[in-house]
This record gives C-alpha cells, sequence and structure tokens, in this order.
C-alpha cells in the first residue's frame, strides 16, 4: 500500500512538475496525461473504481486528447528559452500560489478527516451522489439542473459550429478573391 | 494451502498481469497468422506456407525476425515520445482483458464498473496514435494522426451510446452481471431486442481497432503507412500487436455484451468450468467476420467517415435508446 501510494505521488508530482517546466507544449499535455492517471491511481486506492474509470475517459481520454488534437494544427508548439514560459510574471505569480498554498493548509489543518482508512471514514461522498441523484429521499432538483447545464453546453457547442460555418462560395477565409 | 499466498495482492495482480500479456501477445500472433491465412483464401491463394506443416508456424519466425530488427529511428524525433507511443498504445488494450469474463467464475477483476473501465481504457488508444504521429516527426505521420485523433473521438460517442441499452437491460455495469443476465439458450441474448445498437457497436468497434474500412490514420495507399510509417522491429511488432489486440478485445467485448459471453447457445450444451470453449468460438468467429469485413469493403473518405458516424450512427442510437426505455416503461413485466 504504501509502495503504491509513493509510487503514485511521485508519478503525479514529476508529471506535474513536467507540466508547467516543459518546453513543448505537446510534452506539458502528455506529462498532464500522466498526472491525470496517478490521480487516477489515488481514486483506486481510496476504493473509488468508478470515480476513476470517469477519470481516466474525461481527463486522459477526452480532454488531453482534445487538447493534443488542437496542438498538432499549431505551427510551432516550442519554446527555444526556458525564459519564455517562466519569466513573465514571475512575483505575482509567486504571491498567488504562496496565498493559495497557506489556505489549503488552513484548510487541510481544520477539517475533522474521521480517519484515514479507505471504507472507514465519513461516507459523504456517497451522500452527496445520492443528493445530486434525487435517490433516498434526496429533492430531485440537482440532477435536473446538472442535466440542464449540459444541454446548455450542448446548446453552445452547437451555435460555435453554426457560428464559424463556411456558406459555400463564401471565399473570405482563405483569403481568395471573388 | 501453500498456493494461497499466490492470491494475495501484490503476487495475484503481478500473476493475472504476466496471464494477460501472455495471452494478449499469443493472441496477435495467432490473429497475424490469421489475417494472412484468410485474406489469402478470400483472394484463392495459399498465403504463408513455407514454415512448419500448411504454414502455421509463421507466427514464430515472424516474431524472431521483429527482435532481431534493429530499431530505427528518424534523426528529428522527439525521441522519449516515439518510444513510449507502442506502449501507451499497447498497454491499454492489454489491460481490459482483466475485466473480461472467460467462464464461469473466471475472470480476474470483476469490477462492478468494468463497462466504463472498457471505455476508459479504449479512449487511452487515442493518445498513443497522437504520440506516434507526433513523436516522428513526419508529415505522413502527423496526417495519420490528425486522422486517427478525429475519428476516434467522433467514434468514441456511438461506441458509449451503443452500450447504454445494455446497461438499461441488464441493470449493472459488471461484465459478469451482464453475461449471468443473459443465461437460458440464445435467444435470451442481447443482440436480439438490442440489434440496432449491435449493428452500431459493431461499427464503431471497427472504427475504434482501425479496421478496414476505417483504416485512415494507416491509409496504406495514401499515406504509406500513417501514424507508424517511422516504426520498425519491435516497435512496430508492438504497434502490430496493439492492433490485433484489440480487434481480439472489440470482439470479446462484443460476444460479452451481445452475445451471452461464454453462456451455451442451447442449454444442454453447457459445459460447465469449459464453458470458455463457448466464449473463444464466438470471438473467433466475430474476429473472423472482421477480416471477411477488410477483404470486402474498401476505405470510407473522410466526410463520409464523419456522416456515418454523426449523421447516421448516433441518431440511429438514441432513437433505439427512446425505444428501450419506452418499452421498459410500457411493458415492465417483459424485462
Amino acid at each position: 500500500m504504501v509502495i503504491a501510494f509513493v509510487f503514485l505521488a511521485s508519478m503525479t508530482l514529476i508529471c506535474s512538475l513536467g507540466v508547467v517546466l516543459s518546453r513543448s507544449i505537446i510534452h506539458s499535455a502528455l506529462f498532464m496525461s500522466g498526472a491525470f492517471l496517478g490521480i487516477a491511481g489515488f481514486y483506486i486506492m481510496l476504493n473509488a473504481p468508478a470515480l476513476a474509470a470517469f477519470q481516466v475517459l474525461i481527463y486522459v481520454g477526452a480532454v488531453t486528447v482534445v487538447i493534443l488534437f488542437g496542438i498538432m494544427f499549431t505551427q510551432k508548439p516550442q519554446a527555444k528559452h526556458y525564459r519564455t514560459i517562466i519569466s513573465r510574471q514571475l512575483w505575482p505569480g509567486f504571491f498567488v500560489a504562496l496565498g493559495v498554498g497557506a489556505f489549503l493548509a488552513y484548510i487541510v489543518t481544520i477539517q475533522d478527516w474521521a480517519g484515514n482508512e479507505p471504507g472507514n471514514g465519513l461516507r459523504s461522498v456517497e451522500a452527496f451522489g445520492e443528493n445530486l441523484l434525487g435517490v433516498n429521499g434526496a429533492p430531485p432538483i440537482f440532477g435536473l439542473l446538472f442535466e440542464v447545464a449540459s444541454v446548455l453546453l450542448l446548446v453552445a457547442v452547437i451555435a460555435a459550429i453554426v457560428v464559424s460555418r463556411r456558406r459555400v462560395g463564401d471565399g473570405v477565409d482563405r483569403g481568395v478573391e471573388e | 494451502m501453500s498456493l494461497d499466498i499466490l492470491n494475495q495482492e501484490p503476487f495475484r495482480f503481478l500473476l493475472s498481469f504476466g496471464a494477460i500479456l501472455f495471452l494478449v501477445l499469443n493472441l496477435a500472433a495467432v490473429f497475424t497468422m490469421a489475417e494472412r491465412k484468410v485474406s489469402a483464401y478470400i483472394h484463392l491463394r495459399f498465403g504463408p506456407n513455407r514454415v512448419g506443416p500448411r504454414g502455421l508456424l509463421q507466427p514464430a519466425a515472424d516474431v524472431f525476425k521483429l527482435f532481431s530488427k534493429e530499431n530505427l529511428a528518424p534523426s528529428r524525433a522527439d525521441i522519449w515520445v516515439f518510444l513510449a507511443a507502442p506502449i501507451a498504445m499497447f498497454l491499454p488494450a492489454a489491460l481490459v482483458w482483466l475485466v473480461v469474463p472467460f467462464a464461469p467464475n473466471a475472470v480476474i477483476a470483476d469490477l462492478n464498473v468494468a463497462i466504463v473501465f472498457f471505455i476508459a481504457m479504449t479512449s487511452i488508444g487515442a493518445l498513443g496514435l497522437i504520440m506516434a504521429g507526433y513523436g516522428s516527426r513526419s508529415n505522413f505521420s502527423l496526417l495519420g494522426a490528425l486522422r486517427g485523433a478525429a475519428q476516434m473521438i467522433s467514434y468514441e460517442v456511438p461506441l458509449i451510446l451503443s452500450l447504454l441499452g445494455v446497461i438499461m437491460l441488464s441493470g449493472s455495469l459488471s461484465l459478469v452481471d451482464v453475461v449471468n443476465a443473459q443465461a437460458g439458450g440464445f435467444w435470451h441474448w442481447y443482440f436480439l431486442p438490442q440489434l440496432p445498437m449491435f449493428v452500431v457497436f459493431y461499427i464503431a468497434g471497427l472504427a475504434e481497432a482501425r479496421r478496414v474500412p476505417f483504416d485512415l490514420p494507416e491509409g496504406e495507399s495514401e499515406i504509406v503507412g500513417g501514424f507508424m510509417v517511422e516504426y520498425s522491429g519491435m516497435t512496430w511488432g508492438l504497434i502490430q500487436a496493439a492492433e490485433f489486440a484489440s480487434m481480439g478485445l472489440i470482439s470479446a467485448i462484443t460476444v460479452t455484451l451481445f452475445f451471452g459471453g461464454w453462456q451455451p447457445p442451447f442449454e444442454f450444451l453447457d459445459l460447465g468450468n469449459f464453458n470458455w470453449v463457448w466464449f473463444g468460438f464466438k470471438t473467433a468467429l466475430l474476429v473472423f467476420t472482421f477480416q471477411w469485413v477488410r477483404w470486402s469493403v474498401p476505405r470510407l473518405r473522410m466526410d463520409q467517415l464523419m456522416d456515418l458516424g454523426w449523421k447516421i450512427l448516433v441518431p440511429a442510437c438514441l432513437i433505439w435508446l427512446f425505444v428501450t426505455a419506452g418499452a421498459m416503461l410500457l411493458f415492465p413485466s417483459v424485462f
């Protein structure tokens, strides 16, 4: 268990560092999929295989693939120097990171985590899921809101297609004179 | 018993993982052989007939040849991505075999979310393809990877949607439960009430395995091998193994979901623990249909591919989903 944790933690951390420190944006995206896989491993260790499977399906299989698909259409996805990726707004970034870190540390220390063994702590995730789906006496409104949000996303996607669609004989997009 | 230690956690995982790798690599070799023989007989040729009786030892010779070849990489290739890509393609195809039930009680990991696990692992396959295409730094590879990514993103939608009917009928995401729900003769198998879904799953599965009507990423006659044009030796061999493993995998999952898995077609043909014979027989039959399609159907064009996926398969899935849901609401006694 400890070996698996150390392996997953180092995999997630190294891949996360790779995302921010890599000069090639393709490498960043690939490192990001590695970090997501490490987090999926944590979910498996926490006895939540469904969450792990959805993490892999959505973040590795969909988000990263779409990002890579988009990057491959760009011309030069490679920065020549490290200065290009780290020098901008170094100090504001540092202070924001410090603030977020302090806030997270505060939350972690004041929260009662009710034990660290999987399956023995508070099953708040279970209650959360039941509330979300509206089973076992919970109001079914949250599931409806969730579905409405996803339909909204679908409408936005279709609208984007309609807006960016070229009509036959338009000819404007490639700068072709009619 | 002294063998109990093999059922403890690290050993159980290592043992099952080794067994899966053994199965998948041998399956790939056998499927290569079957592919060449089937294509030969469809072409009225003999196929490989020099190594062993009727050429049956050809896979062994192939493996020996691949291992002894040099692994070349283009000098400007992104070498880590280039070398990691075959692994990223092979491992997901191999890992899904962990949740496939081979016979009663013969499943390595009876996950309660096995179907989601299958979808998740299938979706990683596109990542390996993009890695191969980008890492080679070759225009043909990049074109192949772009085609492959577009194809696999598009056909994942009908692939997932076509599973929903089976999930609704069986009420479970576990493959073991799905197989158990189809017990009692072939008229209980889900391919009858879910025939449109089965057709959609079969077509989308062909596309996910990049088999011939959908082999645009490879496109031998257009982009000379596509994303794998720069690979040689065992890295190429691993990509081929991944392709054949995913073909076998799609067949096995189709059998499990729509043809009753290891369930015999008639109850009196029940073989007990030897029901894996039925599973293997049905899977082999489906693999044969994959090869049959390969030598009968021409390759689709890119726009035809997208039209088929988005305008035919997805609406067909949604319509049959509503039909299934309506039937389950109106006639709850049947289900």
